[in-house]
């Protein structure tokens, strides 16, 4: 079977199987979260763009507070697409992941993004990108997946292809070596 | 800008016809820059849907160097010069010629160049804005990032607007000694201040007739 490769834009999530090949590209701030079960060669990115929905308060250091205290005029209306935030990406893709018969023991994930692009006047944690890594790796802890490989934060955009058949997931920044995570 | 919020295509023209007025200003000082005759074609205008932005600049894994500024004032936002991938070179050779001997070699020079570039343009812009809208909007201090553009963006676009359907796309084209430069500038504004930004183009655009 010759693989595909699936792009997913910002904000989208894919599920698949393998032997095909998903791939992100022009992360900056954005993560993308990658959930997949090896037993079985299915796995799901999606490319999200903000740590949660205004209304999860557990999910909380994303509040109005923080995102226009820094920043004047910068403001929180959330969006309401399932894979743009952490918490309702993550939720939706175990979900399509169960669906389509992967086991909840033998998920691992991988997340790779979440830059500060301009990095010159601003507290590094203050920035959506680092929001968007604890984030993730709360949701993660609280749903009992291991991160098992991270290739997150500085100042530099990455793209990202996940190849289902085993796993690997590539890490490419421009001016710097391919990475594998 | 969602759809409702969204520029008509006789505002559109109204502002490629203010950026128009802002286009020479900009060309003689950077011709001042450059030490050489600057030519601006007339810019265009574009309000485009958020991946169509990503796609106008060029090949999306390509770097591209991008001065970011806030906006504040009467209108709070962002606003990006954008250089891509194959203008960059020809851009700082221009400027590294007409610097005096020393200071050719000096490190991250043509990052200093670009930044200076986006500067002169935005102020020009801002002034043409600021003559015909009776707005008044200030830039904060330009910071410089060479990057994949989505990868650059999606901060801003996240953080300002995550709404946005739309941006304002300002595409200016330098005539150097025969050489076409292409620039964008792409301006970000804040959700609370599209109405703003839209009225105030609106009666701009009532007040000094559309012929």
């Amino acid at each position: 079977m010759v693989p595909n490769r699936i792009q997913v834009a910002l904000g989208e999530g894919v599920v698949a199987n393998a032997p095909h090949i998903v791939l992100s590209s022009g992360l900056g701030s954005c993560v993308a979260v990658i959930l997949y079960d090896a037993q079985r060669g299915i796995g799901g990115l999606a490319h999200i763009m903000l740590p949660a929905q205004l209304r999860n308060a557990e999910c909380g250091m994303w509040n109005e507070q923080s995102a226009t205290c820094t920043e004047p005029g910068r403001s929180v209306r959330i969006p309401k697409s399932t894979f743009q935030c952490a918490d309702t990406a993550i939720a939706a893709l175990l979900e399509r992941l169960r669906s389509r018969g992967a086991v909840r023991r033998d998920i691992v994930a991988k997340m790779v993004g979440g830059a500060r692009m301009f990095s010159c006047y601003e507290n590094p944690d203050t920035g959506i990108g680092k929001q968007n890594v604890v984030s993730v790796k709360r949701i993660l802890r609280r749903e009992r997946i291991a991160l098992i490989g991270e290739d997150t934060g500085g100042h530099h955009g990455r793209s990202v292809e996940f190849h289902l058949d085993s796993g690997r997931v590539i890490v490419m920044a421009i001016g710097r070596e391919e990475r594998e995570i | 800008m969602n759809n409702q919020e969204m520029l008509s295509e006789e505002q559109v023209d109204f502002l490629r016809e203010m950026m128009n007025i802002g286009a020479g200003n900009a060309a003689t000082a950077l011709g001042q820059m450059l030490r050489c005759q600057v030519n601006m074609e007339i810019p265009l205008a574009h309000v485009l849907p958020v991946p169509k932005v990503f796609s106008v600049l060029g090949d999306p894994s390509l770097p591209v160097a991008c001065v970011r500024m806030g906006m504040v004032g009467d209108v709070v936002g962002e606003l990006f010069f954008i250089v891509p991938a194959g203008q960059r070179a020809d851009l700082t050779h221009l400027a590294e010629r007409a610097m005096p001997g020393p200071t050719k070699k000096a490190p991250d020079l043509d990052l200093s160049v670009l930044t200076e570039i986006g500067n002169i343009l935005v102020g020009v812009y801002l002034t043409a804005i600021h003559d015909f809208c009776q707005l008044h909007i200030y830039h904060t201090v330009p910071t410089i990032a060479i990057d994949m553009i989505q990868s650059l963006l999606d901060e801003s676009i996240v953080a300002l607007s995550p709404h946005v359907r739309a941006l304002i796309l300002i595409e200016n084209e330098f005539i150097v000694e025969e050489r076409h430069i292409r620039t964008f500038l792409l301006l970000i504004p804040a959700v609370q201040s599209v109405r703003t930004l839209v009225d105030s183009v609106e009666g701009a655009r009532m007040a000094y007739g559309s012929e």
